[in-house]
């Protein structure tokens, strides 16, 4: 019964059957369906944004704001955390920069975004890139310092140069900590992009659950948020995979 | 920490380095290949820095790169083409007996297997000179028998000059043909100098059973417990 390879089995059951107690309840008239509608309704709200494609757009907006945002900011993340740990004047001026905006909740940046680069997809962009800069940022800066002394001194006393720590060690160091980072990355990333479309645009899955949410429409809210999960468990899943074949020596 | 001091590795020869801990044993090998300056005055050195190899205590694999482009990176960095240098790695991998082994990664293998992955990434290099800085003391006693074994045989069929740090007393005699005492710090010097009796070629398990070994032994083992007790003044000896 306890099998490990079983688990998948009894969480599938016991999901199957919360499902069916809901929608029974729905069904017994023991939920108000404006706040909590049964699955079938979700389920109706889902085909309907799918069959009239009128999901499209907006996915294709949250999906490139998000990675949009993930990409650059994991550029400049690295980036950034390289420099820091190589030349110590950057790192004094940028460390309490990045301190304090890893400090404070990220996402209050987003009406200023909106001020400053419109209710596009910029302003979103914008969002996601500084939720995964600073993470990135921090992962990649404190890595190069804790690169392990032992294996610069066997490079060194190989005969390897500067280019070969750098391919050798820094490198190899810093995809492993930004991989290990991945999956908060991307959970960043989506965050910054709903969250920005949230306050301000015209397109994308946020703009959707703030026009569900002005509509008091929680069955489309449901479906919206069922989606985003999915969305993110793929990307997830995806991730895992980079992270398996890159890290295979781990 | 180490005041002064001056040794001499003969061609071929088995030289090991024992003394109390902090008596800068270490350092003194660092120094050697310029891995740490002293703190006043000059290290001199005879051979070319290519022509050193040193074995460190931990075995500073990398650990993204199988076992081979390991052994490979030396001669990689030496401007050997990959695929030659891979060669090389191969064929060094199997003089120390990993055959088959050199598309794992370094997690994959014992601590003796990467212990023999780390002699190999030296010995690829053809030093001259070998420095080893405590390499065994993390192995099991049978695993480190045979690893010390292999060393002795590889160091002496291809004529390289070695010098051993240790605090392992029986492993110092059993593999040198000379020992170097340093005296406990905080101004550590080399205090005695003794030669090994044993005749070469050997086998260090078997020359633990060498008349010459048990009084060598009792002499050394008391002039560094006089060392590590604090007297510093060796007695008259060999």
């Amino acid at each position: 019964m306890q099998a490990r390879r079983f688990v998948w089995l009894r969480q599938a059951a016991a999901f199957a059957l919360l499902l069916l107690v809901w929608e029974a309840a729905g069904r017994a008239g023991l939920l108000n369906p404006l706040f909590a509608p049964s699955p079938s309704q979700i389920g109706a709200a889902l085909g309907e944004l799918f069959g009239s494609g009128r999901i499209w757009p907006h996915l294709e907006a949250t999906f490139t704001a998000a990675l949009g945002g993930l990409v650059i900011g994991i550029g400049a993340g690295v980036m950034l955390g390289v420099i820091a740990a190589l030349v110590p004047l950057v790192a004094e001026l940028l460390e309490p920069v990045m301190t304090v905006l890893n400090a404070i909740p990220r996402v209050v940046l987003a009406p200023l975004f909106v001020i400053w680069l419109g209710i596009g997809l910029a302003s979103k962009v914008a969002l996601s890139f500084i939720l995964v800069a600073v993470l990135i940022f921090f992962t990649v800066f404190g890595g190069i310092r804790q690169v392990d002394r032992r294996l610069v001194e066997r490079i060194v006393t190989l005969g390897g140069g500067r280019w070969d720590l750098v391919r050798h060690v820094y490198l190899p160091s810093v995809t492993a900590w930004v991989l290990g980072n991945l999956k908060v990355a991307v959970g960043f990333a989506f965050t910054g992009a709903c969250v920005g479309e949230f306050v301000a645009a015209s397109r994308g899955l946020g703009y959707l659950l703030s026009f569900a949410q002005s509509t008091y429409n929680s069955a489309l809210m449901f479906a919206l948020i069922f989606l985003i999960l999915v969305v993110v468990l793929l990307i997830f899943w995806i991730a895992g995979l980079l992270e398996k074949r890159l890290l295979r020596w781990q | 920490m180490l005041e002064g001091a001056s040794l001499t590795v003969g061609d071929g020869e088995f030289v090991s380095l024992v003394g109390p801990s902090g008596s800068g044993k270490s350092s003194l090998l660092r120094a050697a290949i310029g891995l740490q300056r002293p703190l006043a005055g000059t290290v001199e050195t005879e051979v070319a820095p290519a022509e050193v190899g040193i074995l460190f205590q931990d075995d500073a694999l990398l650990p993204w790169r199988t076992v081979c482009e390991n052994v490979a990176l030396g001669p990689a960095f030496h401007g050997v083409e990959r695929r030659d240098a891979m060669a090389r790695g191969e064929f060094w991998l199997e003089r120390l007996g990993l055959i088959g082994l050199g598309g794992r990664f370094p997690r994959q293998l014992s601590g003796g297997q990467r212990k023999r992955v780390a002699l190999a990434q030296v010995l690829v290099m053809a030093p001259k000179l070998l420095l080893m800085d405590e390499p065994f003391a993390s192995l099991d006693a049978i695993v480190r028998a045979r690893i010390v074994q292999d060393v002795a045989e590889l160091v002496e069929r291809d004529g390289i000059s070695a010098l051993l740090v240790t605090h392992d007393l029986e492993e110092a005699i059993s593999l040198s043909d000379k020992i170097y005492l340093l005296s406990s710090g905080p101004r550590a010097h080399i205090s005695q100098e003794y030669a090994v009796p044993i005749p070469r070629p050997r086998d260090p398990v078997i020359a633990r059973t060498h008349p010459a070994f048990a009084p060598l032994y009792e002499t050394l083992w008391a002039d560094l417990s006089r060392q590590v007790d604090g007297d510093g003044h060796p007695a008259e000896a060999a």
